[in-house]
């Protein structure tokens, strides 16, 4: 039954896959049939029928009973209808939207059925379903295949290792050619995946891919996967390509973080600099301030004071032209007055001295008290 | 009534002969019709036909593109860096007639052993006569082609046609790997110590040049500033001069008297007179002789 035979697997053909692994292990031995039912097995299902029917026969001539050959006809006639029932259930098949349908009239590529209920008379036609819109996903690099080089280590230009792991999506483009040109095309994908990004990886050099080309390797390699699978005729299309991981082996990761880490550093000990120099041109700039206007004052204090004393000598000098000898004398008495009154004074009489009386005059004593 | 079970085996009977002698070749197959070993028809279009039933023997063969990995391979090139390559193959059974007699019985499986053993040859001779630089570039696809021709020529007797060949992987030998990681980390080990070392460089040069400007500017402040002081002075002595140059004897006079109230304190000064002194003069006599 070709529905039956299309309901499992992961391509809507799980057991066709299975025959075609068989097909090439045995060799020669392979027929592989999937989609059209074996013609063995279709007569020895109406071997089968055929005897039900003879022993229905001879059970009703054994018996000898008179309703015997109506009972031989009205099973032939329920067969018959259960017969065509079986045959239209075999023949009448649904496409789901996400899906397309392929026809073979007695095994050649007849046509292609679109989403909605089909028709395929069996046994002269048979179908395969396939779920065209559908995005499979392979993951490359991340698999635990043996090696550490299988786990995504690509070797690149520059003889440098790099850990690479991406995602292919993928559908179905065009479902007959998808079904006749590629016999594992799940593998043919991978396949064709990895050496495609290993090419394009082996070309370039580390700091690119690390850095900022990955949207550029990524169209590079979707367009070399699809050019080559293109080349098989393989009915597929490649959606996209994500790039999981582009990063150094886990192995000298850390040096290339210690990188990252000195970047940083310098970027600190520039930024720390500019601060020492900001702060210390500020104060620079603020003494020299402090310093132009210090001397500005000293300049106004020192003027001021000098206009003002000279202006008060002037003033007291045009009073004393008008009466020098009074003011004069005036002067010389006040300043006197002033001076005398607050000092320690002694006064000796020199006429007396000619007696020969030499006066003692303790100075210490005297400056002691007038320090006390 | 005795004519159904006559009819029954007739029928079945033709029933047999069709089956027997009836095939059907799909669309993904090609098909050999042998007769006792021998090739009596080639059926390479899909659909229905005809044998000879029970002499002869269908055998069929996948006609879609087939795959072939091979096992990872040692290859020298020309400079003698040592690379691990592996490949992989898109092949299909162009000649069913022909692959049938160059593999006989084994098969698809049998034919992939020799395709592989044509792959590997070709792939150490196409390689070989080139430098690592080469599998490692553009020319890489180049190379894939040549491997794929050199194949294609070797492949011809066995019936299939190779559709492509394509290198999965060059890389180094797994003993090698931890000599490139060294070097990668110390490449890395390089990088960092040269920006830290420019960093170190950039801060001590923005550290020099703030200090120096600091003491330019100061410098220039103080410079300024003792011309502004000196100018003040000089204007100092200019009012002094242009007031005391009126009566310098009166200035002397008036000066001295100024110095004396100022220096002649109470507290640190003991003056001895003379009453002789002019000051005193009336403390003698009343002068009105």
């Amino acid at each position: 039954m070709p529905n039956s035979n299309n309901s499992g697997g992961p391509w809507g053909g799980g057991g066709n896959n299975n025959g075609g692994d068989d097909d090439r292990n045995n060799g020669n031995q392979g027929g592989n049939q999937p989609q059209v039912p074996d013609i063995d097995e279709m007569v020895r299902k109406g071997q089968e029928q055929l005897k039900v029917l003879m022993g229905g026969g001879k059970g009703g001539k054994g018996g000898g009973g008179a309703g015997g050959g109506g009972l031989g006809k009205g099973s032939i006639g329920l067969v018959a209808l259960a017969a065509v029932a079986l045959w239209g259930f075999a023949s009448f098949y649904s496409v789901k939207p996400e899906e397309q349908s392929v026809e073979f009239l007695f095994g050649k590529y007849y046509s292609t059925g679109n989403p909605g209920l089909n028709f395929a008379p069996w046994p002269v036609v048979s179908a395969e379903i396939l779920p065209v819109t559908r995005e499979n996903t392979e993951d490359i690099g991340v698999g635990s295949r043996g090696s550490r080089l299988e786990e995504g280590l690509m070797l690149t230009g520059d003889e440098n290792i790099v850990d690479i792991d991406f995602q292919v999506v993928w559908n179905i483009a065009d479902a007959p050619m998808f079904l006749f040109n590629l016999a594992q095309p799940q593998e043919t994908i991978r396949a064709v995946s990895e050496s495609a990004m290993r090419e394009v990886i082996g070309r370039s050099d580390l700091a690119p891919i690390l850095n900022r080309d990955r949207a550029a390797i990524s169209a590079e390699v979707r367009e070399l996967i699809q050019s080559t699978l293109e080349s098989y005729n393989s009915g597929v299309n490649i959606v996209r390509l994500n790039f999981d991981k582009a990063d150094p082996p886990i192995e000298v990761i850390d040096s290339f973080r210690d990188v990252q880490a000195a970047e940083q550093e310098r970027d600190t000990l520039e930024k720390r600099a500019d601060a020492y120099a900001n702060e210390r041109l500020a104060a620079a700039r603020g003494q020299s301030v402090q310093l132009l206007q210090g001397a500005e004052g000293y300049r106004a204090q020192v003027v001021n004071a000098a206009t003002g004393e000279a202006s008060r000598f002037i003033a007291v000098y045009n009073e004393y032209a008008k009466a020098e000898e009074v003011t004069r004398k005036r002067l010389y008495l006040e300043t006197l007055e002033k001076v005398l009154a607050g000092v320690t004074k002694i006064v000796i009489d020199e006429s007396a001295s000619g007696s020969g009386v030499v006066p003692y005059l303790p100075l210490n004593e005297l400056n002691k008290g007038a320090t006390n | 009534m005795n004519r159904l079970p006559i009819l029954g085996g007739v029928f079945i009977v033709i029933a047999f002969l069709a089956a027997s002698s009836i095939y059907i070749v799909d669309e993904r197959e090609k098909a050999l019709v042998l007769q006792f070993g021998q090739v009596k028809a080639v059926k390479e279009d899909p659909g229905m036909a005809f044998k000879i039933p029970f002499i002869q023997e269908v055998v069929r063969y996948d006609d879609r593109i087939l795959s072939l990995d091979t096992q990872p391979l040692e290859v020298t090139p020309l400079d003698d860096r040592r690379l691990v390559v592996d490949a992989f193959a898109r092949y299909r059974v162009t000649d069913a007639e022909q692959f049938r007699r160059a593999v006989g019985t084994g098969g698809i499986a049998s034919a992939e052993s020799r395709l592989e053993r044509i792959l590997n040859a070709s792939l150490r001779e196409v390689l070989g006569s080139v430098t690592s630089n080469d599998i490692l570039s553009e020319d890489r696809i180049l190379l894939m082609n040549r491997i794929r021709d050199a194949a294609i020529l070797e492949s011809d007797n066995l019936g299939i046609e190779v559709v492509d060949v394509r290198i999965k992987r060059a890389d180094l030998p797994a003993q090698n790997l931890e000599a490139t990681f060294a070097r990668m980390r110390a490449e890395r080990e390089r990088e960092a110590a040269d920006e830290r070392a420019r960093g170190n460089e950039a801060a001590q040069k923005v550290r020099a040049q703030a200090d120096r400007t600091a003491v330019e500017l100061v410098s220039e402040a103080q410079r300024d500033s003792d011309i502004i002081r000196g100018e003040a002075d000089g204007e100092r002595n200019a009012i002094f001069a242009e007031a005391f140059s009126r009566d310098p004897e009166f200035f002397a006079f008036y000066r001295s008297l100024a110095a004396y109230e100022v220096s002649l304190q109470g507290d640190n000064s003991t003056l001895v007179l003379s009453p002789d002194s002019e000051f005193f003069d009336y403390l003698k006599t009343d002068g009105a002789e």
